[in-house]
């Protein structure tokens, strides 16, 4: 038994900057009272941390112990174990107490906090303290979201033989990667390896499919949620619709395709894209002239089967059961009309790279060809095959990403598929100028750096140095920009500029963390249960996040996270059991337990 | 060419404004939003490369500060929160302190206390000297005509505050011209890239005269119009004022009462407008914060601006004490507007912020000479600063 030991404790940070920040002062008086403590220094700052004159405070109470708490302790770490070798003590002696570690930032996490400090002080790992308790899971499985995270998690639990409801708020499973061309590094074609996918989610007897639907409310404990699903009118019976497509040839009413990304025009009674799972027509309300006037119906009319499509379908309301629940709730890209000095919106060669994505795909609305936006009849802003040709395009990177104006974060993926998309414009158009603007190029990946070599030797202009406007210019687009490499101001002339808008989370990622209780990172992204250790796991207990709304990644990196999710799931499901979230053990009982398993002893 | 690194110059840059530019990843942007900006001369983001590098003697003979003139686009949309508007500010105080060779720059811009203690000692000594040689009890005089005016130049008389005009004059003219020949030998002697040959500077001098009356490149930021125009009138007050206390005091200080269509006071009023608009704007716009360049405000800036708007309002006590007769006001007046003015043009003129004055055109000057060698040596297209 270690005798003698006297802790003292630092706080790192003043954490009460925000009303909505642990409570510093509780905290304080908390380890004040612990009687393993010996001394707590008064919250000061980083700044603080003068090795000499920690070392005679420390000599001066004769502390055998340092407990270093805060966000982000481990910065101080080293202050205080020279502090401690000047002090003639023992300088492994100094542990940290990391609040961050366990994602206790709010007000109403004061109690974790505490639980994570008593366990430094009491030198007992906070896992083996707070340990929490499981609960009996029910079997099935709900997956939020249908792009590639969510169509893989379902299908790694589905193919295991456990039921998935796989919920989807658009007509058709696929999410964004269904958009894209190709994908880098191997320029292999998006499609060939999404729709097999979708296919057998579609098929797949373990999954029940729900597209046009969205999460109402989550209520239950972990291992038996109760959902509450609204399925919104679609109109058209799933089970019937034979998707002949007569419908929207005659369909009066007019909107931007969404899947398109506003760059073509669509019916109001609609398929997303040819290969949609399910592969049924849907109406979209707020186009579709029986809903807006009172007065159509030429779709009922012309529709071969009988009572396939009701103009009067009121949205449903069902509820579930689950165990566990993966949330893929995906992305938005960056809104560049937020940055007035890139013309976007007003300037209408001016186009994003998810827009590109769909102009350069075959599957698009110029069937693959590179065309300048024009205006329909009806004005409305399109890209369309009868356009013109543009023979010089620049790409800019970094548009809305590390940018303290706007995100502060790498978005990861723009470097890369803007390179790609560089390709694709030399592989359609050879004789085109390509120009590149980037800050850094950041080829994180297998094959990534390799890829850039090759773009680079088929002749695109990669130029270092950050856009600063595009302007109009008799007709063209004039690109300023510095060439740092060179030394010297560069003002380029070009038919069309590609904004390579970064990944933000969606606007309503806030009110799903809500029903969920789900923690966000300050920038919005899902907080995962521990960033390197347990990237799938969330501190809900049963609740697993997959793919792009934990943070920007690409789709390796997502189908990746989402097998683990998978994973995760089913070994809950085997084992019968789910864990429950740590948030939720009272502080007595791992003070008790920290108590129990503690080396360190008061004197007595 | 070989470059000294001083690892520790971000420490040396502390106190003239902000310091430390770890911020910068060099992307770029600043540099290509810059409407000032062009090749041969591009700023700031090379400016921020130099610090972060520690070339000292390479910045001592940098003219990109005195070209910019902090729109604060940069500021504006710099990705990182670095604020290269501010690195220019701060690079043109430090260039203040290493032109001048005497160190007396570096220490008022350094030290907030040490700028204010000579600014009180001169201000004290300038009342102590009124108080024992000037005579406070000279009473109303009468003209010819018969009215009653206050005998200013019996309290001070023109003749004596003019000789004193003069000698102060001398004084720091021989400061700012020694400085000026330091910043000559730094920025085109030292920089052995570009040879400007001697006929070039009489080709180029009308530029330099042009922009100092006009300063005809600050209109050219994008959107500083209304900012250009205070600045110029402000600037332009001084100057007449300056030209009248020098060289034409015995017309300026009189103790007749010139009716209200005469130029002199025409002149007065314009002087006056001029100094209280511009001080009062900036004030109140350093302040607010309402612009990217008033964000930042050094001990320098408020310690001008309020002697500026001191100097302008002495001035208007005085011509109003003196309107309506009330002698002794007039004199207290009359020694304060002194007391401020000599702290002033002592700390300013040739080591602080208002010697900007000079540096500025004639950093114009020296950067339109070189561009001019540039362009006819490797026909770069570099076009003239304005």
């Amino acid at each position: 038994m270690k005798n003698k030991i006297k802790t003292g404790v630092y706080f790192c940070e003043h954490l009460n900057g925000h009303p909505d920040s642990l409570s510093m002062d509780e905290l304080v008086s908390f380890a004040r009272d612990l009687p393993e403590v010996a001394m707590v220094w008064e919250p000061a700052g980083m700044n603080v941390a003068d090795p000499g004159l920690l070392a005679e405070q420390i000599k001066g109470n004769d502390l055998t112990r340092i407990v270093l708490a805060g966000n982000r302790p481990g910065y101080i770490q080293p202050a205080f174990t020279r502090a401690m070798t000047l002090a003639g003590k023992d300088p492994s002696e100094v542990v940290i107490a990391s609040f961050h570690e366990y994602n206790a930032t709010t007000r109403k996490d004061t109690d974790t906090a505490k639980a994570i400090l008593a366990c430094a002080v009491l030198d007992v790992p906070f896992e083996l303290a707070a340990l929490p308790s499981e609960e009996k899971v029910h079997p099935d499985t709900l997956v939020i979201g249908g792009g590639i995270a969510g169509i893989q998690a379902s299908l790694e639990i589905a193919n295991s033989g456990q039921k998935v409801y796989l919920l989807e708020r658009t007509g058709t499973i696929g999410g964004h990667m269904a958009m894209f061309d190709k994908t880098f590094p191997t320029l292999d074609c998006a499609a060939c390896i999404l729709t097999p996918k979708m296919v057998e989610v579609g098929q797949h007897p373990n999954i029940e499919l729900m597209t046009y639907c969205e999460v109402k409310s989550v209520s239950g404990e972990p291992g038996n949620f109760k959902v509450k699903i609204l399925k919104k009118a679609r109109r058209v019976n799933l089970a019937t619709c034979i998707g002949c497509g007569m419908c929207a040839e005659k369909c009066p009413g007019k909107a931007k395709s969404e899947f398109d990304n506003g760059t073509s025009m669509r019916t109001a009674i609609y398929i997303p894209f040819p290969q949609a799972v399910p592969n049924k027509y849907l109406i979209d309300a707020e186009s579709c002239t029986y809903v807006l006037k009172g007065k159509c119906g030429v779709c009922v009319k012309i529709c071969p089967v009988k009572d396939c499509i009701n103009l009067d379908e009121k949205d449903a309301e069902v509820e579930i059961n689950v165990g566990n629940i993966i949330v893929a709730t995906g992305f938005k890209t960056f809104d560049p009309s937020r940055a007035e000095q890139f013309g976007y919106g007003k300037l209408p060669n001016v186009v994003t790279s998810l827009e590109f994505e769909r102009l350069v795909n075959a599957a698009g609305p110029t069937g693959g060809l590179i065309r300048y936006r024009g205006q329909d009849k009806k004005g409305n802003w399109i890209f369309s095959p009868d356009n013109d040709e543009p023979h010089s395009i620049a790409l800019i990177h970094c548009i809305g990403s590390r940018d303290e104006n706007y995100n502060k974060y790498c978005s990861r993926v723009c470097c890369m598929y803007s390179l790609k998309l560089a390709h694709l414009i030399k592989e359609k158009i050879p004789d085109a100028e390509v120009c590149e603007y980037y800050i850094d190029m950041r080829a994180f990946g297998k094959g990534y750096e390799e890829f850039y070599e090759r773009i680079k030797e088929e002749g695109v202009k990669i130029i270092r140095g950050k856009t600063a406007s595009v302007k109009e210019s008799n007709g063209q687009l004039l690109v300023r920009s510095e060439d740092i490499h060179q030394g010297r101001i560069i003002e380029k002339k070009v038919d069309m500029v590609v904004l390579a808008v970064g990944l933000e989370p969606r606007e309503d990622a806030g009110e799903v963390a809500r029903m969920l209780g789900l923690e966000r990172e300050s920038d919005g992204w899902f907080t995962e249960a521990n960033y390197l250790a347990d990237p799938t796991s969330t501190f809900a207990g049963g609740i697993g996040i997959a793919g792009l709304c934990q943070g920007p990644k690409d789709i390796p990196d997502t189908v990746a996270q989402a097998s683990a999710a998978a994973s995760r799931v089913l070994q809950s499901i085997i084992r019968g059991k789910v864990k429950n979230s740590i948030k939720n053990i009272p502080l007595d009982t791992i003070l008790k337990n920290a108590r129990q398993f503690s080396p360190v002893k008061t004197e007595e | 060419m070989s470059s000294r690194v001083d690892p520790n110059f971000k420490y040396t840059l502390k106190g003239f404004g902000k310091g430390d530019w770890n911020e910068c990843y060099h992307c770029g942007n600043c540099t290509a939003t810059c409407p000032l900006s062009e090749d041969g001369f591009l700023f700031p983001r090379k400016g921020v490369r130099a610090i972060q590098m520690g070339l000292k003697d390479k910045l001592a003979g940098y003219l990109d500060p005195w070209l910019c003139y902090y729109c604060g686009e940069c500021s504006k949309t710099c990705p990182r929160d670095a604020n290269p508007g501010e690195l220019m500010m701060t690079l043109r105080r430090y260039l203040t302190s290493v032109y001048d060779w005497t160190g007396f720059s570096g220490r008022l811009y350094k030290s907030m206390k040490a700028h204010i203690a000579v600014v009180i000692f001169l201000f004290l000594s300038v009342i102590t000297v009124f108080l024992i040689l000037a005579d406070f009890s000279i009473p109303l005089g009468t003209t010819e005509e018969g009215e009653k005016i206050v005998q200013l130049n019996a309290f001070a008389p023109h003749e004596f505050i003019s000789t004193i005009d003069h000698i102060l004059l001398g004084i720091l003219s021989f400061f700012l011209l020694t400085n000026i020949l330091n910043m000559f030998i730094k920025v085109v002697i030292k920089d052995k890239s570009i040879r400007v040959p001697i006929y070039m500077y009489f080709i180029q001098m009308w530029e330099g005269i042009f922009h100092f009356a006009t300063q005809a490149r600050f209109s050219k930021c994008e959107g500083k119009r209304t900012y250009w125009f205070i600045h110029w009138f402000c600037m332009s007050s001084y100057v007449i004022m300056f030209a009248m206390i020098i060289f034409f005091l015995a017309w300026f200080q009189t103790d007749n009462v010139y009716p209200i269509t005469h130029p002199q006071r025409w002149l007065g009023y314009y002087v006056t407008i001029g100094l209280i608009f511009g001080s009062v704007y900036f004030l109140i716009g350093r302040f607010r914060k309402n612009r990217e360049m008033f964000k930042f405000s050094h001990h320098s800036d408020w310690i001008f601006l309020i002697l500026l708007f001191l100097l302008a309002f002495t001035g208007i006590l005085i011509h109003i004490f003196r309107v309506s007769g009330l002698p002794l006001a007039t004199y207290i007046a009359y020694m304060v507007h002194l007391a401020v003015e000599v702290p002033m043009v002592v700390t300013f003129v040739a080591f602080s912020k208002w010697s900007h004055l000079a540096y500025r055109p004639m950093g114009i000057f020296f950067a339109n000479c070189k561009k001019a060698v540039l362009r006819k040596q490797y026909k770069m297209q570099v076009s003239p600063a304005f």
